[in-house]
C-alpha cells in the first residue's frame, strides 16, 4: 500500500508545481523558473524545520512567501520580455537559483552531527515527518489537503473577475490594457502567486524525500512544471491534474514494466497528445462536452 | 597576470567558436520557425552516438565518424521537425516546445540503449600536442573549430543574403503569410532550414566531442544550453550576432572560471544572460518581431 | 477566367463563406463590394490557396485549383496583393521584387520585368536600394502591386488596395489598375470605396454575411437601392 501512497505524494507535489505554472501561464507568461521557486521553498522550509526547529506549517507558509518574494523579483524585469525571450530569461533565472544552491553551505552542529545544506552534497536528514511520527498515509493526506486547498482557491479565482482579468492579459495584452487593466499589477501578481504555490510544493517535497540537492530542481523539473498545464489545457485547473496523473501515474509509473524502453514510449505519447490536442487534453470543447455529460447524469 | 588574461581570452575564443556554431544553428531554426527546439542538442548527441557506435563496432577512423555524426544529427533533426514542428505550424507554439522536450527524453533514452555506459571514447581529429605562439598555448583541434566556425558563418551569410533560397528564407522569417502569397513553400523552407541547422550543429558537436575525446548523454542538454545562451547574448536572429554571442560566451566563461571557479562560472553566465535579456542588451541587431512568439 | 462555385470556407465551426458563386471574366476588372466581416478577404484567401474551402469548386480557365497549395496557385497564374500591403519592411525594394518572382527561373525575363516595373512605377526606381519599411503608404502599395506582378499573373487579386491611403494616392492606384487591365491583366478587386470602383470596374458583386447578394454592371449598381444606401448614399472620401 505504501507504494501507492508514495505515488500519490509524488502526484500531489507535481500537481502543485503544475498549478503554479498554470497560474502564470493564464497571463500568457511561459515560465521555466518554477523549479527555481520550488528550490527556494524547499531549502527555506527545510532550514526552518531542521535548523530552527520550527513547526512544519508556519515553515511551509514562510517558504511560500519567500518563493513568492523571489518570484516578484523576477516578475518585474520579466515584464520587459515576451515569448521566447521570457522562456529563456526565466530558464536562466531558474538555473541561476539552482547553481546558487549548488554553492550554498550553511551547516550547524545538532548533537553529534552537522546538519544543513552543503553545496553539491545537498541537504540531508530533513527528518521532520519521521521525528514527529507521521505515517506515509498521513503525509499523503496532508499533501492532498494542500493540493485541494490550492485547487479550490484557483478554481474559485477562475470563476471570479480575477480569472477573467488574468485570461484577458493572456489572450491579448493590448486589448487588456485598452479596457483599463493594469498589466504590471496583473502579471507580477500572477508570478508571485505562482511562486507561492511552487514554494509550497518545494517545501513539502523536501520533507517527504528527506534529502534535497540542487540537481532535483533543474531544467527537467522546470519543463515538467510547464508541460502539465500546457498538456492539460488552460480551460480549467482539472486539466493540470489530469496531465500530472497522465504523466506521473500512467506514463512514468504505469510504463515501468517497459524497463529501458519506457522513455521512448513516454516521449512518443506526449508528442502524440500535443499533436492531437495542441491546446491541451482538456480544451474548451471537451470541457463543454464533459459538462453536458455531467449535467445529464 | 597579463599572460594569463591573454591565455584565457584565447582559450575562450576557441571554446566560443563551437558555441558560435551551435548558436548559428539555433538562429536558423528560430528565425524561420519562431519556436524553441529543446531537442536541438539531443539530436546532435544522437548523431555523435551513432558516430561512436561506428567507431567502436567497425573501428572506423575520424573522417567516417565525423560524417556519420553529421548525418545522424540531420536524421534526428528530421525526426524532430516532422513530429514537433511540421504538424503544429501556426498554432500553439508552446505545444511544439513541450513536444520537443518529450523527444529530448526519448533521444537520451535512445542513447543509453545504444551504448549503456556513462561515457565512451570518441576519436580525436588531430592528435598532436599543442603549439605555442608568443607564449600562448594553442591546440590544433581547437584552432580547427575556430576556422570551421568562421567558414560556417561566411557560408551561411552568403547563402542567406546572396541566394534565391536565402531570399525565400528571409521572406519566410519576416512574414510567413506574405511569403506564402508570393508562392514560397514556407513549410519546405522551414524543413530545409531545420536540416541545415542540424547539420551545422552536428559539425559543431563533432568538433567539440572530438576535442574532448569522449561522449556522454549529458552532451545534448549542454549543447542546447550553450547554443541558446550564445544566440541570446548575440541579440537573437542575426548571423553575426550569433557568432559574437558565442565568442563572448566563451571568453566570459574562460575568465569566469579563472577568477571564480567552475561552479560560480555557470552562475555568473546565467545571471548575465538574465540581465542581458531583461535589459535588452543583446549585442547584435535583434529582430523586432522576433519576440512575438516562441 | 475564374469560376467560383458554391464555395464554403469555415474557421472551425463558423462558416465565413456559405456557398459563394461568382465568376471573373477574362480581360475585365471585377469588383467585390461588401461590409466588413462579409467574407471578402476569406474569399480572396480561398482562391489564393491560403485557406482550404470545405466544399465547392474554384477553377481558373477550366483548370481546377480548389484546395491547391498557395505556391501551386501562384504557379497557375494567380497573384494576390494582400490587404494592408504587407511588404517585407527589412528588405530593399529590389529584394521585395525579386521575392515576387520566386517561382520563376528565367533570369533574363525576371530582369526585364524588373525594368518594366521600374518604368511603370518610377518612384520605386528612385528607391530601389531603400528598405521597404521606409517607403510611404502609397509607395508600399505600389511595391506590393509590382511584387505581385513579378510572378506574371494572368489574374491579379487585389484586397482593398485603397485602404488607409490619401485620396490623391488612391486615384493613382486606380489609374494603375486601369493601365494594368488595359495591358491585358484580369483583375479581381475587393473594395470598400465604391465611388472609385465604379469608375474602373466592369462588373460588380456584393457580398453580405458570406453570400453573394447582388451581381450587376456599373449601371445596375447605381440603380440598386441596397448599394445606394450602403455605399453611395454618404459620399465617402476615403
Amino acid at each position: 500500500m505504501d507504494f501507492y501512497y508514495g505515488l500519490a505524494q509524488i502526484i500531489g507535489v507535481h500537481t502543485l508545481l503544475g498549478l503554479s505554472a498554470y497560474m502564470v501561464l493564464l497571463t500568457g507568461q511561459v515560465s521555466l523558473a518554477q523549479a527555481g521557486f520550488a528550490a527556494v521553498g524547499a531549502y527555506v522550509a527545510a532550514m526552518l524545520t531542521v535548523l530552527a526547529g520550527m513547526h512544519l506549517f508556519p515553515a511551509l507558509l514562510i517558504a511560500g512567501i519567500a518563493a513568492a518574494t523571489i518570484a516578484c523579483a523576477v516578475g518585474f524585469p520579466a515584464l520587459r520580455v515576451r515569448g521566447l525571450m521570457l522562456v529563456i530569461a526565466t530558464l536562466a533565472f531558474g538555473e541561476a537559483v539552482r547553481l546558487f544552491f549548488f554553492n550554498f553551505d550553511y551547516q550547524i552542529a545538532k548533537g553529534e552531527v552537522r546538519v544543513g545544506p552543503l553545496g553539491g552534497e545537498g541537504f540531508r536528514q530533513i527528518r521532520y515527518f519521521p521525528e514527529n511520527g507521521w505515517t506515509t498515509f498521513e503525509v499523503m493526506l496532508l499533501i492532498w489537503a494542500i493540493v485541494a486547498m490550492v485547487m479550490a482557491a484557483l478554481w474559485w479565482m477562475d470563476r471570479s473577475r480575477t480569472g477573467a482579468v488574468l485570461r484577458a492579459v493572456g489572450e491579448d495584452e493590448l486589448a487588456a490594457q485598452s479596457v483599463g487593466i493594469n498589466l504590471t499589477a496583473v502579471k507580477v501578481s500572477a508570478m508571485a502567486a505562482g511562486g507561492f504555490i511552487a514554494g509550497l510544493s518545494g517545501g513539502i517535497y523536501a520533507h517527504y524525500t528527506t534529502h534535497i540537492e540542487h540537481a532535483n530542481f533543474g531544467v527537467v523539473l522546470a519543463t515538467f512544471a510547464i508541460a502539465y498545464p500546457i498538456l492539460g489545457g488552460l480551460s480549467s485547473v482539472f486539466g493540470t491534474v489530469i496531465a500530472v496523473v497522465f504523466i506521473q501515474g500512467v506514463l512514468i509509473e504505469g510504463l515501468r514494466f517497459m524497463g529501458d524502453w519506457r522513455n521512448l514510449l513516454f516521449g512518443a505519447l506526449i508528442v502524440l497528445a500535443m499533436n492531437l490536442r495542441p491546446h491541451g487534453l482538456l480544451d474548451p470543447r471537451s470541457l463543454a462536452m464533459l459538462r453536458r455529460l455531467v449535467g445529464r447524469a | 597576470m597579463a599572460h594569463d588574461l591573454a591565455q584565457n581570452t584565447v582559450d575562450g575564443l576557441m571554446t566560443g567558436s563551437a558555441y558560435a556554431m551551435l548558436a548559428l544553428g539555433f538562429t536558423l531554426i528560430f528565425g524561420v520557425m519562431r519556436r524553441l527546439n529543446l531537442s536541438y542538442g539531443p539530436s546532435i548527441m544522437i548523431g555523435a552516438y551513432l558516430g561512436t557506435l561506428v567507431h567502436l563496432q567497425f573501428g572506423m577512423g575520424a573522417a567516417v565518424v565525423a560524417l556519420v555524426t553529421v548525418l545522424g544529427a540531420v536524421a534526428a533533426g528530421f525526426y524532430v521537425e516532422r513530429l514537433c514542428f511540421a504538424p503544429m505550424r501556426g498554432q500553439a507554439a508552446t505545444a511544439s516546445m513541450v513536444a520537443s522536450f518529450a523527444i529530448w527524453m526519448q533521444l537520451e533514452e535512445l542513447a543509453t540503449l545504444l551504448l549503456p555506459r556513462h561515457s565512451y571514447p570518441f576519436p580525436a581529429l588531430i592528435a598532436r600536442p599543442p603549439f605555442e605562439i608568443a607564449g600562448i598555448l594553442i591546440r590544433a583541434d581547437r584552432l580547427l573549430t575556430l576556422g570551421a566556425a568562421i567558414a560556417a558563418m561566411l557560408a551561411l551569410w552568403l547563402l542567406v543574403h546572396r541566394s534565391r533560397f536565402g531570399l525565400a528564407l528571409r521572406a519566410t522569417a519576416r512574414d510567413r503569410a506574405t511569403a506564402r502569397h508570393l508562392g514560397i513553400d514556407v513549410d519546405r523552407i522551414g524543413l530545409i532550414a531545420f536540416l541545415g541547422a542540424s547539420a551545422l550543429g552536428g559539425l559543431a558537436g563533432m568538433l567539440v566531442i572530438a576535442a574532448d575525446q569522449q561522449i556522454t548523454p549529458m552532451f545534448g542538454m549542454w549543447a542546447t544550453f550553450k547554443g541558446l545562451v550564445a544566440m541570446m547574448l548575440g541579440g537573437l536572429g542575426s548571423i553575426p550576432g550569433a557568432v559574437i554571442g558565442g565568442l563572448l560566451l566563451g571568453v566570459v566563461e574562460a575568465h569566469g572560471q579563472w577568477f571564480f571557479g567552475p561552479q560560480l562560472r555557470d552562475l555568473l553566465v546565467y545571471a548575465l544572460l538574465f540581465l542581458c535579456l531583461v535589459l535588452r542588451a543583446g549585442i547584435g541587431a535583434g529582430v523586432p518581431s522576433a519576440e512575438r512568439r516562441i | 477566367m475564374l469560376d467560383v462555385r458554391d464555395v464554403v470556407t469555415a474557421y472551425g465551426k463558423i462558416e465565413a463563406l456559405k456557398g459563394v458563386t461568382l465568376s471573373v471574366a477574362e480581360g475585365r476588372i471585377t469588383c467585390l463590394l461588401g461590409p466588413n466581416g462579409a467574407g471578402k478577404t476569406t474569399l480572396m484567401y480561398s482562391i489564393a490557396g491560403i485557406l482550404k474551402p470545405r466544399r465547392g469548386r474554384i477553377a481558373l480557365k477550366d483548370r481546377e485549383i480548389t484546395g491547391r497549395a498557395p505556391d501551386q496557385v501562384v504557379q497557375a497564374g494567380v497573384a494576390l496583393v494582400p490587404e494592408n500591403r504587407l511588404v517585407f519592411p527589412q528588405m530593399s525594394v529590389r529584394e521585395n521584387l525579386t521575392a515576387g518572382a520566386y517561382l520563376r527561373r528565367d533570369r533574363a525575363g525576371i530582369a526585364a520585368d524588373m525594368e518594366r516595373m521600374f518604368q511603370r512605377f518610377p518612384r520605386l526606381k528612385e528607391r530601389e536600394g531603400q528598405l521597404a519599411g521606409t517607403l510611404s503608404g502609397g509607395e508600399q502599395q505600389m511595391l506590393s502591386v509590382a511584387r505581385a506582378l513579378m510572378s506574371r499573373p494572368r489574374l491579379l487579386l487585389m484586397d482593398e488596395p485603397s485602404l488607409g491611403l490619401a485620396p490623391l494616392v488612391v486615384e493613382e492606384i486606380f489609374r494603375i489598375v486601369t493601365e494594368l487591365n488595359r495591358d491585358g491583366t484580369t483583375i479581381f478587386l475587393v473594395e470598400q470605396n465604391a465611388h472609385m470602383a465604379l469608375k474602373v470596374a466592369h462588373h460588380f458583386y456584393l457580398m453580405e454575411q458570406g453570400r453573394v447578394s447582388f451581381s450587376g454592371t456599373p449601371g445596375e449598381v447605381e440603380e440598386a437601392e441596397v448599394i445606394q444606401r450602403a455605399y453611395l448614399g454618404s459620399r465617402r472620401a476615403d
